[in-house]
């Protein structure tokens, strides 16, 4: 397996550096900001995980351009539970693809930690989704042909790491999987597999996870579980998370919630709720202005 | 409904052309085989309609003789008869001799079905004319004479010698006989009717009546051919047949191409299985086909199609894609044949070819019909999955689709009893081929058949097994392996019709290797012993004149290229008797040292018990001495009688040679003992005989061609006698119809790599999310084409190496029955040729996965995201 161990002594290192402190919130990288930075953090504030600066994503060309993105500059935190609002359209699942090294910015750079993904070809991108960064999918995308104990560790397998047994076990206690490992997708429901999805994305403990509508194919009750899982991981875990969301009250699980429309940061909103979220969304409607809440 | 199919058809382009093209093969297949049959029946039926000349009528097949040609010349509208018959001459010339066929021509030269190529016709008993080759051969042209020679076995007087007429005949012409090069026939010498008349009348001088062949006769232009036939017929009564020169033709045209026939069926025979795997591909084809298209077709039923609608339009789809990958196969046929035509047509100037294929309703509409056939049958369990999509599955969000479902246990009870039931009949037909062949290879055929329909009835069981298992076992070795050991068998039926397509090819190629191998094994082992010396020169009237070989021939021969072994034996005529006075014949006797025998006989056992003080007996000479083995015999020289005086009785040799009788399987009509029994006997006996080994190269021709010219430049008339050309010759045909069989069943090979090629990028379309999310989690390009790879290479391989092994217990079973009368054939398993058929088995499931790799690896992890 090419890379296998390439890069494996920085990140044993910071894997056990976090083993020590297993539920400390706010538990800040080893990655610091490179001293060539831009200066939007300040320097008392928490490290940042994921960063946007100037990025912009172009679909077409010419008349038929499409500008999804129109210049975003934006920091998440680390070891925060992070939502990306907007109305279709507003560019919050491009953003989500330009963060993740899911897809090519047309500006701009995304850094995960410290680390422009702008730079990167398809090999070294591949290696950092598969150490650094875990997905939850809106439909699951379980693996139908492996248990969910093989889905969980799948990650680990593809770098070629020998999974961390505590670590698994504390997730699948947390998750509430332990009784279901030996099943195949097909015999869990939306909620378990939702579940087995999340574990599967923190098993390598990566930097940041992101979520992708992770509620939207499952009913109210599994999703309320499964976001609170999603905040666990982030206050109990000590794992970031960044959720692309159109649905408030999942948005207000959230430590903050960014607001998207037109390709542009249109508002913030800290310590949501469900009714702030709505009201901020509502803003967003009634106003062709960007509108800062708060 | 026809504008959706063709709309639904556009989209899948490239899945359906790669459909297409299995059923083009198969039908270009069909078409060409037809074609080629035609083609072979027109041939002959030219050459052999070329023989009757311009005849109108023809009275065959039963009396002709000299009154029926009498009778022929009376009825109203004949203007010509002329009865045909033939008998053989030997011809010989300054250059050599030959035996040819001769015959008179016809008064009306409009009925001869020769040519003169050179000077002219014989116009009187001296004169003959010669087919240009045979005048070659001799050594003459027009104008030189030749020695004929009509040699006649008076019958019932055994004793007596035969009637030897010789003549001087004078070459006046060279006569070409348009049909002789494809009829084999050689042409036909003519000679003037008396000349023809005396050599009949010796062949059976008592007789009063000509016998012909067949009478030609030659029809008025102002009569009515139907009603002259009609006459001729009542007039010469139900001795004979009256046939027009087309229904004679024709007639012999089927007595001829009777085997060609058969031919044409063998052959029809492998095309079948080509198509039959090509349905397995478009069955697979259509499988995913609609497995794909589940949500358009939820769509539809939501909008209001019926079942019905539904599986109309697969069907449609599958008449639409038949039809028109026949067609191109059809094309592809009749260019492929027409190509083989012109090509033969300008290399075999002596067979007379069409030029142009024959087009007939039948080759048209057989590979159409048949492609069309097989591409809707293939299509009909997936028209029937289409019609259970529920409209309901519009609304779901859409999962990879999944067509497996556990196959029902009747089909495992079916495919258990056909397997089991066949291997006994495959056992059955081994037994009783030991006492009735056919009825053994009757039960022979029917089993296998019946037991390999069992092995692909039961693919899905087993296949999806042996491919877990050989995934498991390479699973070990990393991520890609094993995603790949359990991608595929997540659809076991669909990796089960794929392998099984592979493997159907692969069990045919296999078992026509190890059938072939083991017939050539026995057909060796007969050979040896049948001709256990390669070649063999000698002295002519061997041994009884005491004349030695030429000095320096043994060396020259032992220098000779292809050479192997070469002895010398001694030779002298003995009288042969036993104890009690019972035997007493004349024999020849040969020496050979025992070291020089076994390593110039091939059946080495035949030499055996050649030693001091023991004879070698052939069977043929124990038949008629009444020797047995064990017998004490007794040996002494017998000197044969001075020339002319056959009264006087010949001096018998004072030393007499007591030896023990060993009865051999040697061929042949000598005794054989050590060199130095024999010079007890005489030691002055000279090396009258040369046994030779040679190479195995195949190259025996070569040799035997040399080690002739070696011989006639000695001077001396030699004979060179043996098997060694005859054993290249049988080894030449077992291998040319083996590379014929493997290249027409290499067709059907093809066809299911299209398949497996086909399955793999159904499966990347299929998985396509599940693809991106492993991108997304990390999978690198070259691991998820690995993966692909590694899942081709699984189910080619599974589908290969149970092929080879399946093909080789078949192609021994085979064998055994046909020749197990013969000989016992031992298995010989052609690890070369079965080697050859997994590595490219292998090779192509590796690279009918760089496809649908290279599209698989395009995709973004993005569409993991994404959601229908």
């Amino acid at each position: 397996m090419p890379g296998r161990d390439a890069d494996a002594p920085s990140r044993s290192l910071r894997s056990r550096s976090i083993d020590h402190r297993p539920d400390a919130l706010g538990d800040t990288p080893v990655d610091t900001p490179a001293p060539q930075a831009p200066p939007a953090t300040a320097p008392a504030a928490p490290a940042v995980a994921v960063r946007a600066r100037a990025l912009t994503k172009v679909y077409g060309s010419g008349e038929a351009a499409v500008h999804a993105l129109a210049g975003v500059d934006i920091d998440f935190a680390a070891g925060a539970f992070t939502a990306i609002m907007g109305p279709s359209g507003s560019g919050k699942s491009t953003l989500m693809h330009l963060l993740a090294g899911l897809d090519t910015a047309s500006g701009g750079h995304a850094y995960l930690g410290d680390t422009d993904l702008s730079g990167l070809g398809d090999k070294e991108l591949t290696r950092l989704r598969r150490e650094r960064i875990g997905f939850v999918f809106q439909s699951f995308n379980l693996l139908p042909m492996f248990t969910a104990e093989q889905n969980i560790t799948l990650p680990l397998e593809l770098a070629g790491t020998a999974p961390d047994l505590a670590w698994r076990t504390t997730l699948v206690e947390t998750l509430g999987l332990g009784d279901r490992l030996g099943h195949r997708p097909s015999e869990l429901s939306g909620g378990q597999q939702q579940r087995v999805a999340i574990a599967r994305a923190l098993i390598a403990r990566p930097d940041v996870v992101f979520a992708d509508e992770p509620t939207g194919n499952l009913d109210s009750r599994a999703g309320a579980q499964v976001l609170s899982f999603l905040r666990r991981s982030v206050r109990e875990l000590g794992r970031t998370v960044i959720m692309v969301t159109h649905d408030p009250s999942a948005a207000a699980y959230a430590d903050r919630v960014v607001l998207l429309a037109d390709g542009r940061v249109a508002g913030d909103i800290t310590d949501p709720t469900p009714e702030s979220v709505l009201a901020g969304l509502d803003a967003l409607r009634s106003l062709d202005e960007p509108l800062a809440v708060r | 409904m026809l504008r959706l199919t063709l709309a639904q058809m556009r989209r899948s382009l490239g899945r359906l052309t790669a459909a297409a093209v299995a059923i083009t093969i198969g039908t270009a297949f069909v078409a060409a085989t037809l074609l080629a049959g035609n083609a072979m029946t027109r041939t002959t039926y030219d050459a052999v309609s070329s023989q009757y000349g311009g005849a109108d009528l023809v009275v065959s097949e039963g009396e002709v003789t000299d009154r029926t040609l009498a009778v022929l010349t009376e009825v109203p509208g004949v203007t010509s008869v002329h009865g045909y018959r033939e008998t053989a001459v030997e011809v010989a010339g300054p250059s050599g001799q030959t035996v040819t066929p001769v015959t008179a021509p016809p008064q009306d030269r409009t009925l001869s079905g020769t040519t003169m190529v050179e000077g002219s016709q014989p116009t009187g008993p001296d004169d003959i004319a010669l087919p240009p080759k045979v005048a070659e051969l001799l050594g003459v042209d027009v104008g030189d004479t030749v020695r004929v020679t009509q040699t006649v076995y008076v019958v019932d007087s055994a004793d007596a010698e035969p009637e030897v007429l010789s003549e001087d005949l004078t070459v006046v012409g060279l006569v070409d006989a348009p049909g002789a090069a494809f009829l084999g026939t050689g042409g036909v010498s003519l000679v003037h009717p008396e000349r023809l008349d005396t050599w009949m009348d010796l062949q059976d001088p008592e007789s009063t009546t000509s016998w012909f062949w067949y009478a030609l006769v030659s029809v008025s232009p102002d009569a009515s051919l139907t009603q002259v036939q009609d006459s001729a017929h009542e007039a010469i009564g139900a001795s004979a047949e009256v046939r027009t020169l087309d229904e004679q033709a024709r007639a012999t045209t089927e007595q001829i191409t009777g085997s060609a026939d058969q031919l044409t069926v063998v052959v029809l025979g492998f095309a079948a299985v080509a198509l039959l795997v090509a349905a397995l591909v478009i069955a697979n084809t259509f499988q995913v086909l609609v497995a794909q298209r589940t949500r358009t077709l939820a769509l539809l039923r939501c909008v209001g199609a019926d079942r019905s609608q539904l599986r109309r339009s697969v069907v449609l789809e599958a008449l639409i894609l038949g039809g028109t990958a026949s067609v191109a196969g059809l094309l592809l046929g009749t260019a492929v044949v027409q190509a083989a035509l012109l090509v033969l047509g300008e290399t075999a100037t002596d067979v007379p070819l069409p030029t142009t294929v024959s087009i007939t309703p039948l080759v048209v509409l057989v590979p159409l019909a048949l492609g069309v056939l097989v591409t809707v049958l293939a299509a009909l369990s997936p028209a029937r999955a289409a019609t259970r999509v529920s409209p309901l599955a519009a609304l779901r969000p859409a999962d990879a689709p999944r067509t497996s479902e556990r196959s029902g246990r009747v089909r495992a009870w079916l495919a258990g009893v056909l397997m089991v039931g066949g291997g006994l009949g495959l056992v059955a037909g081994l037994v009783a081929s030991r006492d009735d062949l056919m009825v053994g290879l009757g039960f022979g055929v029917l089993g296998g058949a019946v037991s390999f329909v069992g092995v692909v009835l039961g693919a899905v069981f087993w296949v999806p097994r042996l491919v877990g298992l050989a995934g498991s076992v390479l699973g070990r070795r990393g991520t890609a392996a094993r995603l790949a050991a359990a991608n595929s068998v997540r659809n076991p039926q669909r990796t089960a019709a794929t392998s099984a397509a592979l493997f159907i090819g692969v069990t045919l190629v296999a078992m026509m290797a190890t059938g072939a191998a083991s017939t050539r094994t026995a057909l060796d082992k007969t050979l040896s012993e049948e001709f256990p010396v390669d070649v063999a020169v000698g002295t002519l009237g061997d041994g009884s004149d005491s004349l030695g070989l030429p000095a320096g021939l043994r060396s020259t021969v032992d220098g000779l290229n292809g050479v192997t072994a070469v002895a010398g034996l001694t030779g002298l005529v003995v009288d042969v008797a036993d104890g009690q006075g019972a035997v007493s014949e004349w024999v020849t006797v040969r020496g050979i040292d025992a070291a020089d025998a076994s390593s110039v006989v091939r059946a080495s056992e035949q030499v055996d018990g050649l030693g001091d003080g023991t004879v070698l007996v052939p069977k043929e000479v124990a038949s008629w001495t009444g020797i047995e083995d064990g017998d004490e015999l007794v040996l002494t020289q017998v000197s044969p009688p001075e020339e002319g005086a056959a009264e006087a009785a010949p001096a018998t040799g004072s030393v007499a040679l007591e030896v023990t009788a060993v009865l051999t399987d040697l061929p042949g009509q000598a005794l054989v003992v050590t060199r130095s029994s024999l010079a007890t006997l005489d030691p002055g006996a000279p090396v009258t005989r040369l046994w030779i080994r040679l190479d195995d190269d195949g190259s025996s021709t070569d040799a035997v061609t040399a080690i002739t010219a070696a011989s006639s430049e000695t001077g001396t008339p030699l004979e060179t006698t043996g098997a060694a050309v005859e054993r290249d010759f049988y080894q030449r045909v077992v291998n040319t119809l083996l590379a014929v069989v493997v290249g027409l069943l290499a067709v059907a090979v093809v066809i299911a790599l299209v398949g497996v090629t086909n399955t793999l990028s159904l499966s990347v379309i299929e998985r396509r999310r599940e693809s991106a999310t492993l991108r997304a989690i990390g999978l690198s390009r070259r691991q998820l084409r690995a993966t692909l790879a590694i899942e081709g290479v699984l189910i080619a391989g599974v589908g290969a190496v149970v092929g080879a092994l399946l093909g080789t217990v078949y192609g021994w079973a085979g064998a055994q029955t046909l020749l197990g009368q013969l000989s016992p054939v031992a298995l010989t398993i052609p690890w070369r040729d079965l080697g050859l058929v997994v590595a490219v088995a292998l090779v192509a499931g590796l690279l009918a996965s760089v496809l649908p790799g290279r599209s698989a690896a395009r995709t973004s992890p993005v569409e993991a995201l994404a959601v229908e």
